[in-house]
């Protein structure tokens, strides 16, 4: 072994290594309690009531906003994300983000009238009018496509390509166009600087019309359009990956800010929401009053909204140049200028609604298992609808609020969420030089079925998520002090349990032929011409199931000893390799693995290589 | 294959006069005889554009009008789109995978266009281009001869080999020699016919593919020659594939040694000297309903199979037009204007104009009279 993996020390190396026979006793596998982590919103035209999705629970929620009560609930199967209601109010239509498909719900009933396939994952949606009839537009957050459909009958009219992973939508008020926001940057060259993606859609058609780049943005989860102006709201988080990690203190690595987008032009200005020296991490759902005086937008990692006056923030744009206006999302000092409050709530606000007289503010408390209830003109609280006790006896819950905290970070720049939305991977590629001079550019890895694959690290050097999150997190991430013992213990306790990410399998869970040629490659002995593959060059040695992996250190021909990491959910990490360098997994073997240094792949052709990342997508 | 190109064509200057000669279906006689009118579109006049007129290159490979009414370009030197009575190029700087463009399809579905090079194939949506090469992704080979869709498949001929993509799942398939009865790797071309995908294959012929049973069928030239016809109307006049195209249940084959057509049951075959075919040296057919539009080394003929009508050059450089209906003599007029090359390569054709991509250079052909339906009876 320790010839084979270069791995001079073996203490901690022992049978489990290879011989660990099941995946059932890993926390992620085990059941977990259940929460009302409220997720979309919606208000009927009238005011009175709100929906709410509560995805952990498979409900939808509805609730009396005079009284803030809870009325009744709603299974829905499938995780229930997203929300839109028709122009009459009587139809919800609820995104199932596990379930790929779009419900149509009854609001006299809250029963469940129809159904549509859609794309993966989907997460959220919005309805129009259109001269061809009522458009529902969805964003499938795992096929990285959209879904338009009509409303009667719910069926699907086109899936236009989106950027990757659409997460939010928007309509024109005129119905003319849905505006798609994507979080991940699009695949390409590590150095050549991260970009992300508004999708403009039109719903009529159901095709793409235009795409505006984010440059070195990414992370917008909510998007909304702004009466009176031409404008369109996209939230965003800057990010400066390919700076050194100490940039943290010494400038900084990620804001948040957001995008005004002229819907007529498709010109994109970015502006910061941060502060000199405070920030107010993962900026997520935006909403604007019906005049389109404000604009109100949820800082998940900060708790708080923050409030933007937008007849000021129009003024700013009018007398700045176009030099200016490009590099004011850098000049975090000009957010005063139209910043004109914060306003607190419970953990991690995430979706924001507002009624249509535009004097009620919804806010979604995600951790707290509660809507934070407004009044939009004065911000002064109204009160809450309580939907669950918040899980305080859940050491996973507790775990996810220290996860989603940006407070344990210098000036809150940042939480753990920040770079791992939903546990995964924001797709990029940081430089990790603690030195701050030269390149060590880390692909950033998954959470999600992370139990179990310990050591950490990309050089496999840590030997527990306790050891990562807590001393190393601090000194080389937070630049502050570490999360205290108990809100490690939770944080990682929440981190185990996540399981790997979903990937897309036939119904029947059967393996279609071509992934089961690709599966005997995977697990071959013998090249096709009965020549021996040495046992330390085949797949299945160093990426042994149940996990994928047998968690020691490899060169595999890329520029040093690295960690092996498992391959569950292998499919939706990319870029690969430590550096980010493969950004499919085709590259792996045609560009990278020219002499055979990471498995024995130079006998296979193309056919027997496209089997081969078939079955590896299955995992 | 290019030295082949130009062997036989230099064999096959003069078409001789079997164009006078040429035999006529008795079914189509009564229907064309004593009329002027003809089962396709004439074509008036040319408009032309070449480099002067803000072209990047003298030639152009493919054309086609989107269904939202632009006019795209593959050119030597990447895409054209036209707007605005404009020419805007894309190219590598834009994100194509390479400059030389040879293919072009629209998915009907979203409206995307799928541009095969020589060095991968683009999906450009909404301004952005996406590559596939042969180490990113499932693409069989870099060299893209011809895309087509049908459903939720794009079908990719490349040089080594049929490529499958399923739009909604990403997954490739691939088919070659070593899973077909494909005899070559070098798929030229690839047409989608409803329930089926044909599949020309440079060296191989045609190949059938039944997708509802997964069964490749192979239609073969049954005298294996590519020299001469032996066996006329049996099978595709040549193994050789330049190009295949498909609409409204007929085959058309092209080749360099001739075109032919396939109903479902039975094979046609045409050759220059024979037929009023301008020319053994096919590049490019366009099926437009029951008629080809054929683009040879020496102008365009565009037939239904018994009439046909050829725009060329004549030895004054006069633009001229040839008409041969079935049984009688052949008519030839002067046109005021003229392809802007005769060797044409790429052709798009609907019921208004159509479009024809040469090696020097791009023409526009204006109707002369309003359209008429395309379809014609089935000649048998």
């Amino acid at each position: 072994m320790r010839q084979m993996s270069v791995q001079k020390d073996l203490a901690k190396v022992t049978c489990f290594n290879c011989h660990l026979v099941s995946t059932a006793r890993l926390p992620w596998a085990k059941s977990r309690p259940h929460h009302d982590a409220p997720a979309g919103l919606a208000v009927s035209p009238d005011g009175k009531k709100i929906y709410i999705a509560l995805d952990d629970r498979d409900e939808v929620a509805e609730a009396d906003i005079a009284s803030r009560k809870v009325l009744r609930r709603a299974k829905v199967p499938g995780r229930p994300f997203g929300l839109a209601l028709d122009a009459a109010g009587k139809s919800l239509f609820v995104t199932c983000r596990d379930g790929d498909r779009l419900a149509a719900l009854d609001t006299q009933t809250l029963s469940e009238t129809a159904s549509a396939p859609v794309g993966m994952g989907p997460v959220a949606v919005a309805f129009c009018r259109t001269a061809s009839g009522d458009r529902l537009v969805v964003a499938n957050s795992m096929s990285d496509d959209i879904s338009v459909l009509s409303v009667s009958p719910l069926q699907e009219l086109g899936r236009p390509l989106a950027g990757r992973q659409p997460y939010a939508v928007a309509m024109t008020l005129d119905g003319t166009r849905a505006f798609v926001a994507n979080r991940l940057v699009r695949l390409g060259p590590v150095l050549a600087g991260p970009a992300s993606e508004i999708t403009e859609i039109d719903p009529m058609t159901a095709r793409a019309v235009r795409r505006e780049s984010l440059d070195s943005a990414h992370l917008s989860e909510g998007v909304c359009a702004v009466p009176s102006r031409p404008w369109m709201l996209t939230s965003l988080v800057k990010v400066r990956n390919l700076v050194p990690i100490t940039q943290v203190a010494n400038g900084w690595v990620m804001s948040s800010g957001v995008a005004v987008t002229d819907i007529k032009t498709g010109a994109v200005i970015q502006m910061p929401l941060d502060e000199a020296n405070n920030y107010f991490a993962d900026p997520s759902g935006v909403v604007t009053d019906p005049a389109g005086r404000r604009a109100f937008i949820a800082s998940g990692g900060g708790d708080v909204v923050t409030v933007v006056d937008l007849e000021k923030l129009a003024a700013w744009l009018e007398k700045a140049d176009l030099a200016t206006k490009r590099e004011a999302v850098y000049d975090l000092s000009l957010s005063p200028e139209y910043v004109t409050a914060r306003i607190p709530t419970g953990r991690n606000p995430k979706q924001l609604a507002i009624s249509p007289d535009g004097g009620t503010l919804f806010v979604a408390e995600r951790l707290a298992d509660s809507i934070l209830v407004l009044d939009a003109r004065s911000l002064c609280v109204r009160g809450r609808i309580v939907l669950g006790d918040g899980g305080w006896n859940d050491p996973i819950r507790r775990g996810e609020r220290v996860f989603t905290k940006a407070g344990y970070t210098f000036q809150n720049q940042f939480s753990c969420r920040s770079c791992h939305p939903d546990g995964h991977v924001d797709g990029l590629s940081y430089d990790f030089d603690t030195s701050g001079i030269g390149d060590n550019l880390l692909d950033n890895r998954s959470l999600m079925g992370v139990a179990g694959t310990e050591p950490f690290k990309w050089n496999g050097k840590n030997p527990s998520l306790e050891v990562q999150c807590g001393p190393r997190f601090a000194r080389v991430l937070m630049r502050t002090d570490p999360i205290p013992p108990k809100d490690l213990r939770d944080l990682t306790t929440f981190i185990k349990s996540l399981p790997p990410a979903r990937v897309a399998r036939s119904a029947d869970g059967k393996l279609t032929p071509a992934q089961e040629r690709g599966k005997a490659v995977f697990f071959a002995t013998m090249t096709p011409d009965r020549k021996e593959i040495p046992y330390e060059r085949r797949c299945s040695t160093c990426h042994r199931p149940p996990l994928y992996s047998v968690r020691l250190s490899f060169d595999v021909g890329t520029g040093g000893v690295f960690d092996t990491p498992h391959l569950l959910g292998i499919a939706t990490t990319a870029p690969y390799l430590h550096d980010g360098r493969a950004q499919t997994l085709e590259e792996l073997w045609t560009t990278y693995n020219t002499n055979d240094m990471h498995g024995v792949s130079s006998y296979m052709n193309k056919i027997q290589l496209n089997d081969l990342i078939d079955f590896l997508k299955t995992l | 294959m290019h030295a082949m190109k130009t062997k036989l064509s230099s064999l096959t200057l003069t078409a001789g006069l079997a164009f006078c000669l040429f035999p006529v279906a008795p079914g189509v006689r009564a229907a064309a005889a004593g009329t002027d009118e003809l089962p396709f579109p004439l074509i008036d006049r040319f408009e032309n554009f070449q480099m002067k007129d803000g072209m990047p290159t003298h030639k152009a490979h493919c054309v086609l009008r989107a269904s939202d009414g632009k006019l795209w370009v593959g050119t030597y030197d990447g895409v054209l789109v036209r707007e605005d009575e404009k020419f805007r190029r894309i190219g590598v700087e834009d994100g194509l995978s390479h400059k030389m463009v040879l293919c072009m399809v629209e998915d009907p579905h979203t409206g995307d266009l799928w541009i095969g090079t020589m060095r991968g194939l683009n999906r450009y949506s909404a301004g952005r281009t996406t590559s596939y090469l042969q180490t990113t992704s499932g693409l069989p080979n870099n060299v893209i001869y011809g895309v087509d869709i049908l459903g939720d498949t794009l079908w990719v001929a490349t040089a080594a080999g049929l490529g499958a993509l399923n739009l909604k799942t990403g997954e490739w398939s691939i088919f070659d020699q070593s899973n077909t009865v494909m005899h070559e790797p070098w798929v030229y071309a690839v047409a989608a016919a409803k329930d089926r995908i044909f599949v020309g294959v440079w060296g191989g012929g045609i190949l059938e593919y039944e997708l509802a049973n997964k069964i490749f069928k192979e239609h073969r030239d049954p005298d294996r020659d590519f020299h001469f016809e032996l066996m006329h109307d049996a099978g595709p006049i040549s193994d050789i594939t330049s190009w295949i195209a498909w609409e409204d249940g007929i085959l058309w084959q092209a080749t360099y040694f001739g075109m032919a057509r396939y109903d479902g049951s039975r094979w046609r075959t045409w050759e220059e000297k024979k037929s009023p075919l301008i020319s053994n040296f096919v590049n490019f057919i366009c099926a437009r309903g029951r008629v080809a539009w054929v683009g040879t080394d020496r102008g365009v003929s565009v037939t239904d199979a018994d009439t046909w009508v050829n725009y060329r050059t004549n030895e004054k450089g006069e633009g001229i037009v040839e008409i041969a209906r079935p049984g009688r003599p052949v008519e030839t007029r002067t046109m005021s204007t003229k392809l802007v090359n005769d060797f044409v390569l790429g052709i798009w054709v609907d019921d208004h104009e159509s479009w024809f991509a040469t090696s020097d250079g791009l023409s526009h052909a204006y109707f002369a009279a309003p359209p008429k339906p395309a379809k014609v009876p089935d000649a048998k």
